[in-house]
């Protein structure tokens, strides 16, 4: 109906318009831009959240945590569970672990200090930083491994010494895991943990046992087992698949995106309602240029194009800007949401910034289309009395 | 006159309105044929129906009753899409208020109607060039609408309308914004299309002087055509 050529002149006709009318079309592009950056922001913390607490069906980590304790500061277990743990069929290894965070609730800067059996820890590390450092941080007892966004946030690289929730600890060097439970801690010595975080107790304590299964299938079975052996103890346990785990901690967050995820739906109805508001307006105030096009020959079909292919492009510039920044800023900032020491990573993603892309051009041809077929069906001789 | 020879012919053409539950006649058994290659003016007071039935002539608003042939095309017939077709090849029109398109320049106005040509864009740009040459306003082609005197808009718009060469040209009341010295000009541009071109003008004016420039005038009164002397030049 509409040939190549007179579609080209249609497309570089509202693009004309557009970019001439720079205040309407700029204050638009900005609201489709905003909306569509919080729609893919809160869809990147939703993605981190569900890959945290998503349970892989070959998933064969365990935490195991003292019974009806939900913070690293009140979970204390004695280290020697360690021997039984490791006898229960079914476990390939245990690693006691001691955490201590600067801050116990929902942060986006959070120092979480992860005390671990050096050896053990520097056989399983090996390839995530150079042997140089690992060798450094094997020989000094008061050195610290940091995860590279920790380093980054805070600025500190080998042979600093930093100090915070009360451990003075030396970098002995950066670890390069994407573990996102790796990228926010700073690994140290168990031993030196212990004695930095006694306040009162006595040492041989740990916040939790990591444990690693042969076979996944076995993971609840296993579980159960760690927790009957400890039933009767002292200090009963909890353990729990490592995905659960974190989304126990991450409970009222993911309340909170839950909530934030509405707003992000919020957003893209405001798309719609900006774009086809501004297009109505904007037509409105063009009655006569419509008119003016139809005596010089256009048709229905090309001022319906030529409606369609504004608020395309509106639509289209708004949501390229808003996922791309929204993409930017997940990716520079390196954002991992913690909360009781457990992190949760927001990932980057370019397929949420596609989607957001997508959406935001599917709403802009949807908010187009009821101006359009206005502008199709209005008579010339009403749009010059206008 | 030979109809052959007819670019417009209208047989007991009317127009009415319905406002406030009243029937208005704005034109009433209008027959009139105009010749290939004339210039008319269409002359009467206002609310005449001068406007009006040449609305009609450019295919914009539709007759009540009556048969309209423009240019071999009984236009009535035509569905909504096909008279859209066709004012963009047979008709260019020129509005009293030049109504150019703000935001484009001169050139990209005079562009406009021919987005909808088969034309490439070297051919274009050779039109929308030759077009501004035309009406004198070569030199002011990179300027918009605002930057331009009201002289300088009625050629943009003369050159808008002629740029698609169409064998229909209709002018409403072009110089009736314009001062004396810019209305001269506009109507000297007018004759000088009709006169070495060959150009079809049909002009709605009050302004007698200016239809001293048309070879024959109609007169209207009340939706009428009215026996008044025609003036031949």
């Amino acid at each position: 109906m509409i040939n190549r050529r007179t579609l080209i002149g249609l497309i570089v006709l509202a693009w004309r318009g557009l970019v001439r009318r720079p205040t309407r079309s700029g204050l638009v592009v900005a609201g489709v831009m905003v909306a569509v950056f919080l729609f893919c922001t809160v869809d990147a913390m939703r993605t981190g959240v569900e890959r945290a607490t998503s349970r892989a069906s070959q998933e064969t980590a365990l935490i195991v945590y003292r019974q009806n304790r939900f913070c690293p500061f009140t979970s204390a277990l004695p280290q020697y569970y360690e021997n039984a743990i490791s006898k229960i069929p079914g476990v390939v290894s245990v690693t006691p672990v001691k955490i201590v965070v600067s801050n116990c609730r929902a942060s986006l800067d959070v120092v979480t200090f992860r005390g671990v059996p050096a050896e053990d820890f520097a056989l399983s590390h090996a390839a995530s930083t150079s042997p140089r450092e690992m060798s450094d941080w094997l020989k000094r007892g008061d050195s610290a491994l940091l995860g590279k966004e920790l380093a980054e946030r805070r600025r500190l690289k080998a042979g600093d010494r930093f100090t915070a929730a009360g451990v003075d600890a030396y970098v002995a060097g950066i670890m390069q895991s994407d573990a996102p439970q790796d990228q926010s801690s700073a690994f140290v010595h168990l031993p030196f943990l212990q004695e930095q975080a006694k306040r009162g107790s006595t040492g041989g304590i740990v916040t939790q046992f990591d444990v690693r299964i042969a076979d996944p299938s076995k993971l609840d079975e296993v579980a159960l087992a760690i927790d009957a052996q400890f039933a009767t103890d002292q200090t009963p346990t909890t353990t729990r698949a490592e995905t659960a785990h974190v989304a126990r901690a991450a409970t009222d967050v993911i309340a909170l995106i839950g909530f934030a995820r509405l707003l992000g739906f919020a957003a893209l109805a405001a798309v719609f309602a900006l774009i086809a508001n501004a297009i109505v307006l904007s037509m409105r105030s063009r009655q006569r240029e419509v008119s003016v096009l139809q005596t010089l020959g256009f048709g229905g079909a090309h001022l319906a194009t030529l409606v369609m292919v504004e608020s395309l492009i509106l639509g289209t510039v708004g949501g390229v800007l808003g996922a791309g920044a929204s993409y930017a800023m997940v990716a520079l900032s390196r954002t991992a949401l913690t909360m009781e020491g457990v992190a949760i990573a927001v990932p980057p993603s370019i397929g949420i910034a596609v989607a957001g892309i997508v959406i935001a051009i599917a709403l802009s041809l949807a908010a187009g289309l009821v101006p359009a077929v206005i502008a199709s069906r209005q008579t010339i001789v009403c749009g010059f009395r206008s | 006159m030979n109809t052959a020879d007819a670019i417009i012919t209208c047989t007991a053409l009317e127009k009415h309105y319905t406002r406030g539950g009243e029937t208005v006649r704005v034109l009433e058994s209008i027959d009139l044929s105009l010749e290939r290659g004339a210039f008319v003016a269409l002359m009467g007071p206002s609310g005449s129906g001068k406007t009006t039935l040449l609305n009609l002539f450019a295919g914009i608003d539709r007759p009540t009753a009556g048969s309209l042939t423009v240019d071999g095309h009984d236009i009535v017939k035509l569905s909504r899409a096909a008279l859209a077709q066709w004012r963009a090849s047979s008709v260019g029109y020129v509005f009293q208020l030049y109504h150019l398109v703000p935001v484009l320049t001169a050139y990209e106005n005079v562009e406009l109607p021919l987005y909808l040509q088969p034309i490439s864009r070297r051919e274009r740009h050779l039109r929308v060039s030759e077009a501004l040459e035309s009406v004198g306003i070569a030199d002011r082609h990179a300027h918009y609408p605002r930057q331009l005197s009201g002289g300088q808009e009625q050629r943009v718009a003369i050159a808008r309308a002629i740029v698609t060469q169409p064998a229909l040209l209709l002018a409403d009341e072009p110089t009736g914004d314009l001062d004396r010295t810019s209305a001269a000009g506009i109507m000297e541009l007018l004759s000088h299309l009709h006169r070495d071109r060959g150009q079809t003008i049909v002009m709605v004016t009050h302004d007698p002087a200016t239809a001293h420039h048309a070879q024959r005038t109609v007169f209207l009164e009340k939706g009428r055509l009215v026996d008044a002397p025609e003036v031949h030049r």
